[in-house]
């Protein structure tokens, strides 16, 4: 069986995390393919609904990046997001959600390495931790998660 | 200053002499008007009411034993846009501590609001409140009930699940209270001296009331934390914390109840959560079976993240949820752990930020 490749759902800020990544692909440093970006215009804006609905449907780590703390183009909407993700985490851990699938991580706009070493870094603990458990809505309602992971789904 | 006074009950009539002084605070204009619960259809249904003159007062109840809505919502309504109007709002402690989390949230006013905080006895369902008075004989039926849940008598009915876990039954903040823990006889007020002048209410400590506050207290904490261990122990994954959500049928009644859940239009009654039917079939084909409705865990975590921090505890979502499914437990349950890991205590005052509205320190 081929080695379990983490799919991550990377939600970043246009002004920073997002030309991080930018950066990073100009500068050829290379990372796992496993990210999905979405951008965003600041992380600020990113209601929590957006990141249990990945964890439910499976996504196996979500991603934020944000402008580091006092950088914000909006004053202050990556505080915001700290502190909502905070309650998120502290809700998830509430009801049985791994918490730590969950990274909030500030990359500024010129940290081309620091998102490429970023996304490295999480891969590689998620592959330590194994599939999200949570394949699917259905298994919500049907199925023990924590058990074996489900064979791979098509998606 | 605060003080301590006593309206004196005769002949047994407390509903009596409430009525009477929530008119005297119409008429001497301490306020323009009054919301309080005022019994209808007979008794057999009691409604916040928005009161004008001083006469319909007759079926007033501070003390209502029902609560169809929570208050916070209704003062929210009469003051938003702030009417410039002196509205007396007789509260119960839990909606009260719902209005200062609306007063943070920016959608209530306090200004020219006098709240009138009562003790709260505890409440019951609607529905069984009404069966109740109907099987009872004879007129004063609410003067009746009152008389007995003050004196402890065992109901034939249960409280509400949230009333049974309820620990602070007492105002946390309120500019009048008036409270029957721990009084015998009359009711027990504390008010501005200047207000108990005018009102010729002489000065007089309740001795007994702290204690029995406490004792109350206690008990119920206890039932309060049993709730809560036993809760705790049965959620070690999320497929277990479905399961308290497994019968939901999405009617958002438990949204509409809620009086911190204030979005004027739900996220999740948008067109986002109604795509085309296609959707449906793509998620049954990828999963081999898809519940219907959809989104049921994502609505209330959702929910849970919107207003956990702010819960009061009122258990207006259980008992207007048409499967009786338990949210109060599981709201004031992560509630307490969200609330105790940011240090605070929703509704105590309304110069407490919520934190969600505080700049973090910064760890870099």
């Amino acid at each position: 069986m081929a080695e379990f490749e983490p799919k991550i759902l990377a939600f970043l800020c246009n002004w920073c995390a997002y030309r991080g990544a930018d950066l990073a692909g100009t500068s050829r440093f290379h990372y796992p393919p496993n990210v999905r970006a979405i951008r965003l215009m600041c992380t600020g804006s990113l209601d929590p609904v957006y990141v249990l609905k990945a964890l439910l449907d499976g996504a196996d780590g979500v991603l934020i990046g944000g402008c580091h703390p006092g950088n914000c183009h909006y004053q202050d909407g990556n505080y915001k997001a700290m502190r909502r993700v905070e309650v998120l985490k502290n809700i998830l851990r509430q009801v049985g959600i791994d918490e730590e699938r969950v990274w909030l991580r500030w990359i500024d706009a010129s940290e081309g390495a620091l998102f490429s070493e970023t996304i490295k870094e999480m891969v590689d603990e998620l592959r330590a931790k194994g599939p999200n458990p949570m394949r699917g809505q259905w298994q919500l309602w049907q199925e023990t998660v924590g058990g074996k992971p489900q064979k791979e789904r098509v998606r | 200053m605060k003080v301590e006074a006593f309206l004196k009950v005769e002949k047994g009539d407390t509903l009596g002499t409430l009525r009477n002084f929530l008119g005297r605070l119409l008429t001497e204009g301490v306020v323009n008007y009054l919301l309080v619960p005022l019994e209808i259809s007979h008794g057999r249904a009691l409604a916040p009411t928005l009161v004008k003159d001083p006469a319909r007062l007759s079926q007033a109840n501070p003390f209502s034993p029902v609560m169809p809505e929570s208050g916070a919502a209704i003062v929210a309504q009469l003051t938003i846009d702030q009417p410039g109007k002196k509205l007396g709002a007789v509260l119960k402690p839990c909606e009260i501590r719902a209005l200062v989390e609306l007063v943070k949230l920016g959608q209530a006013s306090l200004e020219n609001v006098i709240i009138i905080g009562t003790d709260c006895l505890g409440t019951l369902e609607v529905e069984d409140y009404a069966k109740f008075i109907e099987g009872m004989e004879g007129a004063e039926k609410g003067a009746k009930v009152l008389a007995d849940m003050r004196q402890g008598a065992k109901l034939p009915i249960s409280l509400r699940p949230a009333c049974k876990m309820c620990n602070v039954f007492t105002p946390l903040t309120s500019d009048i209270t008036l409270g029957l823990f721990g009084v015998k006889e009359g009711v027990f007020i504390s008010l501005e001296d200047k207000l108990a002048k005018k009102l010729n209410l002489g000065a007089r400590e309740a001795p007994e009331r702290q204690k029995a506050i406490e004792q109350l207290a206690e008990s119920r904490s206890k039932a309060r934390e049993q709730v809560f261990s036993e809760f705790r122990e049965r959620t070690k994954n999320i497929v277990d914390f479905a399961s308290y959500l497994d019968t939901c049928i999405m009617c958002y009644a438990c949204s509409a109840a809620c009086p911190l859940c204030y979005c004027r239009v739900c996220f999740f009654r948008t067109d986002t959560f109604e795509p085309e039917s296609e959707r449906y079939y793509r998620w049954a084909d990828r999963e081999g079976a898809l519940r219907m409705p959809t989104e049921i865990l994502l609505y209330h975590l959702t929910r849970l993240n919107h207003v956990a921090i702010s819960c009061c505890g009122c258990g207006m979502c259980e008992s207007a949820c048409p499967r009786k499914l338990p949210l109060t437990t599981i709201f004031q349950t992560v509630g307490e752990g969200l609330q105790k890991a940011l240090n605070y205590v929703p509704g105590r005052s309304v110069d407490e930020e919520i934190p969600l509205a505080t700049i973090p320190e910064v760890k870099v």
